[in-house]
């Protein structure tokens, strides 16, 4: 069985971000990236997947060269080979998926496994476009996976409770956190993973022109969310402090 | 708060920028290696420093290593770990493949240590200590004990301490009491002695634990040169391989420590039933030398330790600062204006400036001394590697000692960052400051590292290890000559290498006249102008390596503009105390070796 994996390289959220001269994008100098961490819960799913059944797997990703360091990281927890689609790195979600979905055409996978969103835009588009690209079936926001012959159970989360669903195969998911626990890489793995191969491969070679890159979108402007504390103090007897505080954070907050 | 441990920014600016670790890939041992692998290695032990190794910081200090009167239990949390340490690999990045390590330089070796110190120190002894067992038995031991016991310990599969310290020989080594007696029938010895502050001397993490042990065979001369080491298991290994009988090595107790409380740091008793087995590691009666060759890297290991600390106050004290609000700008009569974060308080920003100048320095010196270690390991040039050795030997007490020193000075700055709130238990930083003293009194007391330096580093070869420094001084002084906007900062750095140069040509007459009570009395401060010298001279590494970053314009400008801005102030503010130190040092100042007993 083969195993693709959709990777996006993003920046560490940890990082300290400001936006650029043109307004419209973030300064990237200094900034370190990682892989999107929805994206290890799918990279962790498919290598337990290889360790129970001997899948192969393959990590996929559209991006600038130094991707292949994040690739690299996927290798090192344990996939097989990775591939690096290279000339859509400005596509946005609508090209990206084009981009991938044609890969994949080629690769012919089982299975495709994806995070639910990737950290950086947050657009949560990416792996939906890919399945119906693909024609394939999709479930996203997966907490639990089961593969019993080519048929895959699998529970999605919704508000206040769950849906198990049973999805033909091949079909693609996308998971969310709790599905498992990424492993951290191990140096043995890091020195093995430096001998797999990552395979290089241009739009162009795959068929797709500008307009199927296209955005079909532009970014008018980007901006930091606002810092400030917004400060409310509630008044009033405890029990009564105690009411007001729960309703706020029920009803205003919508925390609760 | 602060999830923040370190700045990996400037780590990898250290590796790749100022000392080109890169380079080491050329060297046979290290072929497999490239840029990506330091990457995934340092990234990877970041990523456990701050997810596995922190989590349990603060709870180690609260609920620390247990006694129950006859076993020690490690913290809860050490379990874990120890399990990923296990599964990672991280008992022997630096072993070769065939004894099951990767390879790695010690340059990279040495930042993964800081990350895992940084995280959690107690619990990064436990791993080191392991490492250092096995590599004892890796240089000096039999083919024998290395088949039974050094795969295991690399593995993680077993743990290792060094047991040096007794009751009554503490810095004394050449006084220990332990003995050992060749058992009539078998190619053992009788080991039987007590041994104090072992780190990680019992626990619960693993089946088996491996003690190197210094004992004195019955019979052996007195005083350094009759000290053998061996092998002492706290279970007979049968010949499968698995832990067979108890071996005679009691649990006394463990201590209650003003820090590092999740360190299970032991008293153990060998032989009370008179049947603790030991095995000799290498050759009789040289055991001190062995032992000494691997001090002198945990000496450095030690620096790291502290600096560690350091770092993660200073991380809590930055981000303290940038958030917390409170007066206004000295300048402000408004008092309905806002308060502002007291990062804008010029003694505050102060503050943080002395903590990131002495961190980065000292990472600098630590990381310095592994490439060393790293070209000395694969150099086949007998003549480079002895000039290197030399250049090591000098810097390894300043390592161990000035950053053991400064480092809690560094830490009493970021407490004093968050005011009453530091000196409260809720913030890690008082408990950072606890655990940090340790680090100028084990591993040779900082007074010994003193003595070490001005009494035998300084005076060997005739001065050859202080020559060889200077010259390597010299050739970045002439570097930084060279670009227009560091000169200021280079001359600054060259007076202290005169003032250097001549106080140690005033004390080595001093020495020479045979007063050598004269010439060690004020061996800590020679050791502090020396170290400040290394600290300046690091500073100055870094800056030329920003400026050039900064005159082909690779963008990043405000992280190597800082770079320079922090040498410029270290060498502004703290190197005339270094000048300051010299003239003392070169006025005979005596007062304190003659000071009257009886006038205390």
């Amino acid at each position: 069985m083969k195993v693709a994996v959709l990777m996006k390289r993003v920046p560490d959220t940890a990082s300290v971000f400001a936006v650029a001269a043109d307004g419209k994008s973030v300064e990237t100098g200094g900034l370190k990236y990682v892989m999107s961490p929805y994206d290890e819960h799918a990279v962790e799913e498919a290598i337990r997947l290889k360790e129970q059944a001997g899948a192969e797997v393959i990590v996929l990703s559209a991006g600038p060269p130094e991707t292949k360091e994040t690739l690299r990281s996927a290798l090192a927890m344990g996939a097989d080979a990775a591939m690096l689609v290279t000339g859509a790195e400005n596509a946005g979600p609508r090209g990206l998926a084009k981009a991938l979905a044609a890969a994949l055409k080629r690769m012919a996978p089982d299975l495709v496994i994806a995070g639910k969103q990737a950290v950086d835009d947050d657009a949560s588009q990416v792996p939906e476009r890919v399945a119906e690209l693909l024609g394939i079936p999709h479930a996203s926001v997966i907490t639990r996976f089961a593969l019993s012959g080519s048929v895959a159970t699998v529970d999605r989360e919704i508000e206040g409770g769950s849906y198990t669903l049973e999805v033909p195969l091949p079909a693609l998911f996308t998971t969310q956190k709790g599905i498992n626990t990424p492993r951290y890489p191990t140096l043995p793995n890091i020195m093995k993973a430096k001998k797999k191969e990552i395979t290089e491969v241009g739009v162009a070679e795959l068929g797709l022109g500008a307009g199927d890159l296209a955005a079909g979108m532009a970014i008018e402007s980007v901006s930091l969310p606002r810092q400030t504390r917004l400060k409310k103090i509630i008044e009033g007897e405890p029990a009564e402090k105690v009411r007001e505080l729960v309703r706020v954070l029920r009803e205003t907050e919508k925390i609760l | 708060m602060s999830d923040k441990l370190t700045d990996m920014r400037f780590i990898r600016f250290l590796l790749y920028e100022v000392y080109n670790v890169e380079e080491l890939t050329q060297y046979p041992y290290h072929a497999d290696h490239s840029r990506e692998t330091f990457d995934m290695a340092i990234d990877a032990a970041y990523q456990l420093a701050r997810e596995v190794f922190w989590p349990n910081y603060q709870e180690f200090d609260r609920n620390g290593a247990q006694f129950d009167g006859q076993h020690v239990q490690a913290p809860k949390g050490m379990h874990e770990i120890w399990r990923h340490c296990k599964e990672g690999g991280w008992f022997a990045p630096n072993i070769s493949f065939d004894d099951g390590g990767q390879q790695f330089p010690m340059s990279i070796f040495a930042v993964t240590s800081f990350l895992f110190s940084c995280g959690n120190t107690s619990a990064a002894m436990y791993v080191n200590g392991t490492w250092g067992a096995a590599m004892l038995i890796d240089k000096f031991g039999s083919e024998a004990l290395k088949a039974m016991y050094m795969r295991k310990l690399y593995a993680g599969d077993w743990a290792g301490t060094m047991a040096l310290t007794e009751p009554d020989a503490g810095t004394s080594l050449g006084d220990i009491k332990a003995t050992a007696r060749k058992a009539p029938d078998g190619d053992y010895y009788l080991i039987s002695g007590v041994k104090r502050f072992i780190s990680s001397g019992d626990h619960d993490l693993t089946e088996n634990i491996i003690h190197p042990v210094l004992a004195r065979i019955e019979g052996a001369p007195a005083g350094v040169k009759g000290i053998s080491l061996f092998l002492v298991p706290k279970f007979r290994v049968n010949d499968d391989g698995s832990p067979g009988e108890y071996n005679d090595v009691a649990t006394a107790g463990i201590e209650h420590k003003m820090g590092l409380k999740g360190q299970a740091t032991a008293t153990l008793n060998f032989g009370e039933k008179g049947d603790c087995r030991g095995w000799l590691i290498g050759e009789a009666n040289k055991g001190l030398p062995y032992m000494f060759e691997l001090m002198n890297r945990a000496r450095v290991f030690t620096g790291i330790q502290a600096v560690s600390g350091a770092s993660v106050a200073y991380q809590w004290a930055l981000q303290y600062a940038r958030e917390r609000l409170q007066s206004r700008d000295v300048t402000c009569r408004d008092v309905n204006s806002p308060q502002i974060p007291i990062i804008n308080h010029p003694d505050v920003r102060t503050m943080l400036l002395k903590q990131k100048a002495f961190i980065e320095g000292a990472l600098g010196m630590v990381l310095y001394c592994a490439k060393l270690a790293d070209r000395m390991a694969n150099s086949s040039d007998p003549e480079e590697c002895e000039n290197l050795n030399l250049i090591l030997e000098v810097m390894t007490p300043c390592c161990k000692a000035h950053l053991s020193n400064a480092s809690v000075e560094s830490i009493i700055q970021a407490l004093q960052c968050f005011g009453g709130a530091g000196y409260c238990e809720e913030f890690p930083v008082a408990q950072l400051l606890r655990d940090n003293k340790v680090f100028s009194i084990y591993e040779g007391a900082n007074g010994i590292q003193a003595m070490d330096l001005l009494g035998r580093k300084v005076a060997m070869q005739a001065g050859a290890a202080v020559r060889a420094l200077m010259m390597e001084i010299g050739a970045t002084l002439a570097e930084a000559e060279a670009l227009p906007a560091l000169q200021d900062l280079a001359q600054k750095v060259q007076e202290v290498q005169n003032e250097v140069i001549e106080t140690t040509m005033t004390l080595g007459a001093v020495g020479m006249s045979g007063q050598i009570q004269e010439y060690i009395c004020n061996a800590t401060a020679y050791l502090e102008l020396f170290s400040q010298m290394l600290m300046g001279w690091q500073h100055l590494k870094h800056a030329i390596a920003a400026q050039r970053a900064l005159d082909s314009e690779t963008g990043e400008a405000p992280f190597y503009r800082g770079k320079i801005e922090t040498a410029r102030f270290y060498a502004n503010t703290v190197l005339p105390h270094a000048v300051a130190t010299a003239r003392m040092l070169k006025a005979n100042e005596y007062t304190a070796l003659h000071y009257a007993e009886e006038c205390f």
